[in-house]
């Protein structure tokens, strides 16, 4: 062989071998991640050679745990893991899918077909099935105010397959009242506009969700209060500290008199700009019972603070540049970077504002704000494996919150939506395609049926009793999808089970397009490059 | 007081760093220790510059390194990433999993055996008498494989952070583009800028931010995103540099596509560290060889080599530290404070504006004394870095020297004073041209050597690291527990020395990258930089030169 010629390293697997290497590939990456789907199957908890430990049991983490070698096994993997960056879920669904397609597919090419029909098939089934998941999606009117119901249900249905039931249920109203919140009409969902903090706790699993801020600082200095009500909020990024570098080019003093001149000159103009917050601080609270509250992003050094806990402001040094933002949404008023012309319109305002010490760490609650546009999910675990875990579900529900709003649809979870696809393909579109492209169509249906079938799996019924029974529903001409418990038809709508139509979308769309490329494949050649890196 | 925090990137910086802490770690042991020499009593120098005192949930107080460590994952060894002293209530028993009620696969990965000396620290080892000190010293020379088998020092639970990348492969992660691949789509940054936050934002002042990068590969690229987002939150704090690489970097690359890469590589992480750093201090020599005969490394160790850079590293941030003592600080113990802001300022702020400064070192420094050198200590230096051409013509270079522990004669240390006069001594005397603004800071306390610091002293070397006449110049090299100290003499200079380093990186993205044809071009696309971008940094390369060339401000272009 040619490549022979140019490079004597290199090994070539023929058409054949070639395409049995990609398919077992594609079906051993399927069986890793199997077990992971649904709300029955298992968590996976990883520990490493030094003892670290994490748990997880989305296909997505698992996959950038793996550390997969084999580049048909990483093919797959990034289009998966693509699959959630881009809408939040379905990475285990899409392994699973590929998989089944590659299983499929090698039946039909051990009968003899030619993978060049089934790839045609894949594409018939693949546009049919999209147009097919057009009509079968339950439109949700989103408009000024949402079904809250309905959110929660797809919340609920997500979260159900990352955390056990109780967790999960108390999880769902949160995310959904988060969403909610940052929400604003005519505007994308920002949704980094809802903070999520962590704080370990001894025995505590909890969630809740604080309207306002939690910042994971606290104030420097032992005379200001810990807990202050009726606040103005300050927010501001101006250097409140003594900055040498500014005088840089006076860094030769000829005596000690002279440094201490500049020192004093250079402090002058800090202690200026306290004085001046300090000033709109007695303007607007003197002769009552309010409170002034300073959020910088900048340094504030220990003579400013001393100043600013002398007029009674609390004072935070140092915040998040995306708290910036959050503040001003959750508090109104607006983020200054100069304390000239400080006026009352600059301030937000917060009922309550207080600082809670766990050892080193120190956070400081801004609640009770008027027209929240953030807000703040506080998770409370015992260790950081159980801590990151339950972010991870978090960030996922609310992926799929927004995933709803911006869809303005969902689409019936446990399996129904899978078993109605196959029928509609079998039924209807396969007999309009030509010659033995009716195999790929066929061969696409029935990997279909992989997540109904690994939900029973999971859920340690028969699963051929289960399909069978879910087919029969459908022919009857109703909508059923899995009982996890029983392995009896339910209907999703009354369960409450939705997924998103965006995730399912892109699983029809990007799994039959990655089982096409593989399976065109006809000879792969190691010739020592890089294969982890895309072309 | 004025705060360090310190940042290290890459596998090779964590090296260094881990001998750099076990230095400091030695250093605050000797403080305590009523049978230590006085001259270790150390109540000039101020650890919470670089240390930070804490608190654990269970109300214990901690004192640990303020310091951001990034490595790839699984580059930690025996060392849990969340350090030992915040331990959390964490257990592998599977059945403990408080998140989901249904199985639990658990897949764990061989728990990794400690070292002897590991084992000693964790006193797992303590008790058993058949091991000495002598077994652990010759353990750590045997097998090396992480930073963390000779690191003694406890870190904070937020220090160590573990790069994984799903589809990095880090035995070859050697380009900045891999490094720009494994940023993408995750939340490293969030999550390293948020771990510089807690420290920062417990800092009163920070002086600035000493970061150690091994620039040999991907890792520049996340120093370099890092540093972009220091420079955009921290606008003031000064950053100082230093890009360190391991002698296996020089290896010599044979095939032409390989060495394109890697020139590539060369110019656009110099380009892209200095724009977001104040002084660059490039470190890392092919072979040590050249440090013979006062040192005898192993260019095949990076344990050994790391160690000669940790201690010039250390040296130079000595004078970081010495508590004010007045306008003018003079103690008997040191002389010549000085901040990371000031340092810069005097190589890089003053004659000319060039950034990139060499570092060389003298260790052990010969005695102040020394008859058979004439010429004074100062011809005993070694430049740490390559492609360093001559400067003695060069009117306008500026440096700064320090000197830890220097010895008068024989095994006795000097005075302040002694060194003022010695060093002035080599100047007055014509004997060498004086750079103009050159600053000399000098600390009493010699370099500790601490048990897991490798054997890489010549037999002539004694306890204090003076050289003994009577010894065999034959046999097995020094280690820890042969010698106890050492002095060590640094200099950071900055001269025209540097050009052909810079030179090399400029013509390089030049020939490689931006001419048309060039065959890099693609690779440079491939990274994700566009021909504005490389434009910018061939324009930033160049401006780097340019300072180096009187004429420059009449022509706008000098290439």
């Amino acid at each position: 062989m040619s490549i022979r010629v140019l490079n004597p390293n290199a090994e070539v697997l023929n058409k054949s071998a070639a395409l049995h290497m990609t398919i077992n590939a594609a079906k051993g990456l399927q069986d890793v991640l199997k077990s992971n789907l649904g709300p029955k199957g298992t968590i996976k908890m990883l520990v490493g050679g030094a003892g670290d430990i994490k748990l997880t049991k989305d296909g997505n983490t698992l996959l950038k745990e793996m550390q997969i070698q084999n580049p048909t096994a990483i093919m797959i993997a990034r289009t998966a893991v693509a699959q959630d960056d881009s809408s939040g879920d379905g990475t285990t669904s899409t392994v699973l899918f590929i998989g089944e397609l590659m299983k499929q597919s090698e039946r039909c090419i051990d009968e003899g077909t030619h993978p060049r029909f089934l790839v045609d098939g894949f594409e018939i089934a693949k546009r049919a099935t999209l147009e097919f998941l057009e009509k079968f999606k339950t439109p949700v009117v989103i408009g000024d105010t949402p079904d809250k119901e309905i959110l929660k249900m797809v919340a609920r249905t997500t979260l159900r397959t990352k955390l056990y039931e109780v967790l999960a249920d108390q999880l769902t109203d949160i995310i959904v009242n988060a969403v909610l919140c940052i929400r604003k009409p005519e505007e994308a969902i920002d949704l980094f506009m809802v903070e999520i903090m962590h704080m370990r706790h001894k025995f505590d699993v909890d969630t809740r969700l604080v309207e306002g801020l939690v910042l994971d600082h606290g104030s420097r200095h032992p005379d200001m209060k810990r807990r202050a009500e009726n606040c103005y909020i300050l927010t501001c990024n101006v250097s409140l500290e003594y900055d040498k570098s500014e005088i840089n080019a006076g860094f030769f003093y000829s005596n000690a008199e002279q440094r201490e001149k500049m020192v004093a000159a250079e402090r002058r103009q800090v202690d200026q700009r306290v004085m001046k917050i300090i000033e709109l601080k007695e303007k607007v609270c003197s002769g009552t019972d309010k409170n002034f509250v300073v959020i910088n992003q900048k340094g504030i050094d220990p003579p400013s603070l001393d100043l600013l806990a002398r007029a009674g402001i609390i004072a935070l040094r140092r915040a998040k540049r995306r708290n910036m933002e959050r503040l001003v949404l959750a508090c109104g008023g607006e983020a200054v970077n100069s304390v000239d012309d400080l006026t009352e319109d600059c301030l937000g305002w917060a009922g309550l504002v207080y600082e809670h010490v766990l050892g080193e760490e120190k956070y400081t609650f801004v609640e009770q704000v008027k027209n929240p546009l953030s807000c703040t999910i506080l998770i409370k675990g015992p260790n950081d494996h159980t801590i990151a875990q339950i972010k991870d579900a978090v960030r996922d529900g609310l992926r799929s919150v927004k995933n709803t709003i911006e869809d303005e649809a969902v689409v019936l979870g446990a399996g129904a939506f899978e078993v109605a696809a196959r029928k509609h393909l079998l039924d209807n579109v396969k007999r309009t395609a030509k010659g033995r492209a009716q195999l790929g169509v066929e061969a696409f249906a029935d990997a279909l049926l992989v997540i109904p079938k690994t939900l029973a799996e999971n859920s340690g019924l028969d699963t051929q009793d289960v399909i069978v029974s879910l087919q029969n529903e459908h022919d009857q001409g109703t909508v059923a999808g899995l009982n996890h418990h029983t392995g009896d038809p339910i209907d999703p709508q009354m369960e409450g089970i939705f997924d998103n139509y965006s995730v399912k979308r892109q699983i029809i769309n990007s799994g039959p397009v990655i089982a096409s490329q593989l399976l065109l494949v006809d000879e792969v050649i190691r010739a020592g490059r890089n294969m982890r890196k895309p072309a | 007081m004025r705060e360090i925090v310190t940042i290290q990137v890459g596998d090779f910086a964590n090296f260094i760093g881990s001998h750099f802490w076990n230095f400091q770690d030695e250093l605050l042991g000797l403080a305590e220790d009523d049978g230590a020499d006085p001259i270790f009593k150390n109540n000039f120098m101020d650890m919470d510059v670089l240390y930070r005192t804490g608190l654990t949930h269970q109300g214990a107080y901690t004192y640990c390194p303020r310091l951001i460590s990034i490595g790839s994952q699984g580059s930690l060894g025996t060392l849990s990433s969340s350090g030992s002293l915040y331990g959390d209530s964490s257990s592998s028993d599977a059945t403990d999993t408080l998140t989901w009620k249904g199985a639990v696969t658990k897949l764990a990965e061989n728990p990794r055996e400690k070292n002897l000396f590991l084992k000693s620290l964790s006193e797992e080892g303590e008790d058993d008498p058949n091991i000495e000190d002598k077994d652990r010293v010759q353990c750590l020379e045997r097998d090396i494989k992480f930073w963390s088998d000779f690191s003694k020092v406890h870190f904070h639970s937020k220090s160590l952070y573990e790069l994984n990348g799903a589809w990095t492969d880090f035995q070859n992660f050697d380009n900045f583009g891999d490094g720009k691949e494994v940023l993408l789509g995750g939340l490293h940054m969030e999550e390293l800028n948020d771990r510089l936050r807690f420290f920062v934002e417990e800092c009163d002042h920070v002086q600035g931010i000493q970061c150690t990068v091994d620039d040999s590969g991907g890792f520049s690229a996340v120093a370099s995103e890092f540093l972009e987002n220091i420079a955009d939150d921290y606008t003031n704090i000064p950053v100082l540099l230093y890009s360190v690489r391991d002698t296996f970097s020089y290896t010599d690359a044979t095939k032409q596509r390989k060495l394109i890469t890697r020139s590539l590589h060369d110019a656009v992480s110099l380009s892209k560290l200095s724009t977001y750093s104040s002084l660059i201090v490039p470190v890392g020599l092919p072979s040590l060889g050249g440090l013979a005969p006062s040192l005898c490394v192993r260019d095949e160790k990076n344990f050994h080599s790391s160690a000669v850079y940790a201690s010039a590293i250390h040296s130079i941030s000595a004078p970081f530290r010495f508590k004010p003592a007045g306008p003018i600080s003079n103690t008997t113990y040191a002389a010549g404070s000085l901040d990371i802001g000031e340092i810069i300022h005097i190589l890089a702020g003053q004659n000319r504006q060039n950034m990139v400064a060499i570092l060389d070192v003298s260790m052990p420094a010969p005695s102040l004394s020394d008859k058979a050198n004439p010429g004074g200590i100062l011809n005993s230096f070694h430049a740490l870095g390559t492609e360093i051409g001559d400067d003695s013509e060069d009117l306008y270079m500026d440096e700064s020297l320090i000197l830890n522990g220097a010895l008068f004669s024989g095994a006795d240390w000097a005075s302040v004073s002694q060194v003022k006069d010695s060093i002035c001594n080599v100047y007055d005397k014509g004997l060498r041209a004086k750079p103009r603004p050159s600053h000399l800071s000098i600390s009493l306390t010699p370099l500790p050597i601490p048990l897991p610091f490798p054997s890489i002293f010549p037999t002539t070397t004694g306890r204090r690291g003076e050289i003994l006449a009577d010894q065999p110049l034959e046999g097995p090299p020094k280690g820890s527990l042969e010698v106890e100290s050492v002095p060590v003499m640094t200099r950071l200079r900055s001269s025209i020395s540097i050009k052909p380093f810079i030179e090399c990186r400029y013509n390089n993205l030049l020939r490689h990258g931006m001419l048309r044809g060039a065959k890099g071009a693609g690779l440079l696309r491939d990274w994700g930089f566009g021909k504005d971008e490389v434009d910018d940094m061939g324009e930033h390369l160049s401006k780097m030169l340019r300072i180096f060339n009187p004429s420059s401000e009449m022509t706008s272009d000098s290439d």
